[in-house]
């Protein structure tokens, strides 16, 4: 029961938002995958939680698109990770998707609010 | 960043391995950092290890969308789907080697029989722009059948015509070759000068004859084909300028023909050039190269026009005939065209069949599949990808089965190639052979085959939703059932046609064996031979009766005679004769028929039963008073209401003039040009009053015929010892060889009949077994229900024996649709022959309730409780 409760309170993370999110998460340095998730969780109040089978796909294309770096190191527990990091293009993609996202986001309320 | 990716690319193709493992220990890392948190919230390493795995999900499920995103180029992909099918077919090699065996038997018939119409039908003849060569005819004014030519009128057309920019005359005939050894027989043409113009093939050595040359004496010249030139003088360069004795005058060699030359049909060794003498006999076939830009219609027209000319301008000669031009390849091949392209639809058939099996044997195992598929399209794997795979799969095996086809059709090839007899009549045989042009057909029709076989599942698989697939996993699906039922009606159908078809060429090929030829071929022997040339015709005749003297002693010996031409290998046909004692006919309007020169003792030799008067004798000799005698046919003909025998004749033969004969016998009628038409009017004379220039001793042995060979070479040596032999062979071996063609049809035709009906039947067998075992729960319950076992067995051997009927019936408007084509092919059969239908039918019957017995069986043995308790 407690299972599907969570299941139910969470949002769905909007279709191309992960990159944004991942982006950002690295903005603030290098991170493995497990972190990034972590984080996202805890920054989104738990309402945001990233399914592994999107996170590494995810992970994997911003890299085949040059956007992040990878390299594996130990973690802060001593075990061995795969930690990525922003490219200088990576950081210019970052720009550019937040302030797509702002749009979207007036955007939106715009049509839902109206003033 | 451009070199980054470039980087990811190539590691990606290349270090794929190092990839998959960074990939899983990415995974393990994450699961390992999860575990290690749970663990520092109190969990046991255990419980938290277990904790860590749910929440991460399906591990392989998460690695195979990551891998995706390395954008795998579609080839990977391919080369991905390739080794998928590749491990699912090793991990079934009965259903793995059934499919490929079948294709191959499939593709192998069609490479087979393709390679036979490529090379023969399809394949230019081996002469420079060959579409322009045609062979020149005289048609007859009765029968109109292509007819060898007279020389004069081959001249008149060589100098008047404008189609044609050369023409030439020749005759095949044996030619006697005088060696170390004595003398032997090798055939030869003799050719006017333009014949080597006219094929514009250009020697290996040496020159050929000059056109324009010997239009009136022949030089003593001699072109040797390859062989002759490998066999006599060991292929050694300097033999031009070397002396052969032919026919007794010596010729110098004045060139080496490269290896494949030669005119189909007419393989000669040597080529002596060919005088033009203008006598009264049509003797020659004429070949011709057309214009450039000149088309055969329109050389045809001329060609009639030409014939009309000489019509008016000799009448007593052509009153009445016309000329045809004929395409050499046409002329070369028109006779196996019928049966090839017959072949050719059946092999189709039989490829069809095939993949129909095929189809039905994939979709039973796509439905055993179904979870698999729906297993990976619920964890995202797209349609496209599984039908992709689907057709991968189906390519996979079809190339396998092209290669074993390709093998099959190689060894059936070199199989029809070998053990055929020699003059089984196929032309351009030697010319046969597995192709780039064969090649390439093969995997076109491997290709093609996998698209039809392969895509019957492939869209099957595609109208199930996942849901669905997943529901019904293990019980029965039934969305394929129709389009199966549908492929085994249409199995059963091809078989009905193609086992038709064959049964008709067998019934028609146990007609021709059963005919009655009018003469007794078993214990004879016959020696086929050019006449030396002698000083006077009289002598030629002495030399044959000396032979047949010599030959008679011979212990062993019943009868021996001889005859100019001899059945089964040709007729002089065409020549007139009519009554005496009345004023001639007008030209074309003379009665004739055949003409056969014999000694005295041939209709003993042949055992032709005489009806009327008496057979030749000794008496009948060059100046005694001319005699013949008529088969009943040309009796029939002449005197259909009096006795032939003691009326006289006049016979427009020889150069003398045309001779008046008597008649003093008739004789039954035989098959003389061929087993499967009927006897022609024929006269026959004496060798004494006219001899002839070829001879054929016919001797009936007592024993084995065999074995009086060697005995016969001596005698014939012993008469004159330069006088060789073209060919012996025993007379019943010549007449089950004119009727070898026939006969390898229905063994072909037999042989795609039996594998069509196999496949029908396995198709058959399969279906229905596959029905039972997926309605066996549904049995059960009948059963359960009080159903009889014999209801039960009813109810499915009628599922089958619906599908047959249906078959049969579609068959049978097939057999009537293609009735047509195969009218030619049949001796004295009709192509909708009852007998030949009802007993196919049967047979189809037959075999379908054997097909659907066993499975039938086993519904009924079924136990109810067992199978219900199974659920």
């Amino acid at each position: 029961m407690a299972e599907s409760q969570r299941y139910q309170n969470r949002i769905e993370i909007l279709q191309g938002t992960l990159d944004l999110l991942i982006l950002q998460t690295l903005a603030r340095g290098q991170q493995h995958g497990h972190g990034i998730s972590q984080v996202i969780r805890a920054r989104s109040g738990e309402l945001l939680s990233v399914e592994t089978g999107s996170l590494y796909p995810a992970l994997h294309r911003l890299e085949k698109k040059g956007w992040l770096d990878s390299e594996w190191k130990a973690s802060e527990n001593n075990q061995r990770a795969k930690y990525y990091s922003l490219t200088k293009a990576g950081r210019k993609q970052l720009v550019a998707e937040h302030g797509k996202w702002r749009q979207l986001v007036q955007a939106v309320s715009g049509v839902l609010d109206p003033a | 960043m451009a070199g980054n990716s470039l980087r990811l690319l190539l590691r990606r193709f290349f270090q794929r391995r190092d990839l998959e493992r960074e990939l899983n220990e990415e995974l393990a890392s994450h699961i390992a950092i999860e575990t290690a948190r749970h663990i520092q919230d109190g969990e046991s390493p255990e419980a938290a290890r277990q904790i860590a795995l749910r929440e991460f999900g399906n591990v392989g499920l998460v690695a195979e969308v990551t891998r995706d995103q390395w954008g795998l180029g579609w080839l990977e992909q391919a080369f991905a789907d390739l080794r998928y099918s590749v491990r699912s077919f090793l991990r079934a090699p009965l259903f793995s080697a059934i499919v490929v065996i079948t294709l191959g038997l499939g593709i192998g018939s069609s490479t087979t029989i393709f390679s036979l119409l490529d090379g023969i039908l399809l394949h230019a003849l081996p002469f420079s722009n060959s579409n322009q060569l045609m062979v020149l005819w005289e048609l007859p004014p009765q029968t109109r059948k292509p007819n060898v030519v007279n020389l004069s009128n081959f001249v008149a057309w060589r100098e008047r015509n404008h189609s044609f920019q050369s023409m030439a005359a020749f005759l095949a005939s044996p030619m006697n070759l005088l060696g170390d050894r004595g003398g032997e027989q090798v055939p030869g043409l003799s050719v006017t000068a333009d014949f080597f113009e006219t094929l514009s093939t250009p020697p290996l050595l040496g020159r050929t004859f000059r056109p324009g040359e010997y239009w009136t004496s022949e030089p003593r010249e001699v072109v040797l084909s390859y062989g002759a030139w490998q066999r006599l003088f060991g292929g050694r360069p300097d033999v031009i300028g070397k002396k052969i004795s032919i026919d007794a005058s010596h010729h110098e060699v004045i060139g080496v023909m490269p290896p494949a030359f030669g005119l189909p049909n007419h393989k000669a060794e040597l080529y002596v050039p060919q005088a033009i003498e203008v006598n009264e006999g049509r003797n020659y076939t004429v070949i011709a190269r057309l214009r450039p830009g000149v088309s055969p219609d329109a050389a045809n027209a001329e060609m009639a026009a030409l014939a009309a000319q000489t019509a008016r301008e000799k009448v007593h000669m052509d009153a009445g005939w016309s000329a045809i031009a004929i395409p050499l390849l046409d002329q070369t091949v028109g006779s196996v065209r019928p049966i090839l392209l017959i072949l050719f639809a059946a092999v189709g058939l039989v490829l069809l069949l095939a993949c129909t099996n095929v189809a039905n044997l994939l979709m039973m195992r796509a439905s055993g599949r179904v979870r698999e598929f729906s297993v990976r399209i619920a964890l995202g794997a797209s349609r496209n990808r599984i039908v992709r795979q689907l057709l991968i799969e189906s390519l996979l095996l079809s190339l396998c089965g092209g290669l074993l086809g390709v093998i099959v059709g190689g060894f059936a090839i070199r199989f029809l190639k070998t053990s055929l007899p020699e003059n089984l009549q196929i032309p351009r045989l030697n010319e046969v052979t597995l192709s780039w042009n064969v090649l390439l057909y093969s995997a076109g029709v491997s290709i093609l085959s996998a698209l039809v076989f392969g895509l019957a599942p492939a869209l099957q698989s595609l109208k199930r939703n996942v849901s669905q697939g997943l529901h019904e996993a293990t019980r029965s699906v039934t969305s394929g059932r129709k389009v199966r039922r549908v492929l085994v009606i249409a199995e059963i159908a091809f078989a009905l046609v193609l086992v038709s078809t064959a049964g008709l060429m067998v019934r028609s090929f146990l007609r021709l064996t059963n005919v009655d030829t009018g003469f007794h071929a078993e214990n004879v022997l016959t020696a086929r031979m050019l006449l030396l040339p002698v000083q006077k015709e009289e002598y030629r005749a002495e030399t044959v009766r000396q032979m047949l003297d010599r030959i008679r002693a011979l212990p062993g010996v019943a009868a021996a005679g001889s005859i100019g031409i001899l059945p089964m290998e040709g007729t002089n046909s065409g020549t007139a004769y009519y009554r005496a004692d009345r004023p001639d006919p007008p030209p074309n309007a003379r009665p004739g028929g055949d003409v056969s020169i014999i000694t005295p003792g041939y209709f003993e030799a042949m055992r032709i039963p005489m009806t009327y008067g008496r057979t030749f004798d000794a008496e009948d000799r060059a100046g005694s008073p001319p005699v013949a005698i008529l088969n009943q046919s040309a009796a029939h003909i002449l005197f259909p209401d009096e006795e032939a025998v003691g009326k006289r004749l006049k016979v427009e033969w020889g150069r003398g003039g045309n001779p008046i004969v008597e008649v003093v016998g008739v004789v039954a009628d035989i098959r003389h040009g061929s087993v499967n038409t009927p006897p022609d009017p024929c006269l026959f004379m004496p060798n004494d009053q006219q001899p002839f220039p070829f001879t054929s001793l016919v001797v009936r042995s007592t024993g084995n015929p065999a074995s009086l060979e060697s005995e016969l070479r001596e005698q014939v040596r012993a008469v004159d010892s330069d006088q060789g032999i073209a060919k012996m062979e025993l007379l019943q071996r010549m007449v089950s060889d004119s009727i070898a063609r026939p006969r390898l049809e229905a063994v072909v035709l037999t042989a795609f009949g039996v594998i069509a009906l196999g496949l029908a039947c396995i198709g058959l067998y399969g279906l229905i077994a596959f029905s039972v075992a997926q309605r066996i729960r549904e049995i059960g319950i009948r059963v359960a229900l009080g159903a009889s076992k014999a209801g039960i067995f009813r109810m499915i051997l009628g599922d089958g024996f619906r599908l047959t009927v249906v078959g049969v019936l579609l068959g049978l408007a097939g057999v009537l649709g293609s009735a047509r084509f195969f009218r030619s092919l049949l001796y004295e059969v009709n192509p909708l022959d009852p007998a030949t239908l009802v007993s196919v039918i049967c047979i189809l019957l037959v075999v379908s309730a054997v097909a659907c017995y066993i499975p039938a069986l086993r519904a009924t043995n079924a136990d109810p409780a067992s199978i219900l308790r199974e659920e």
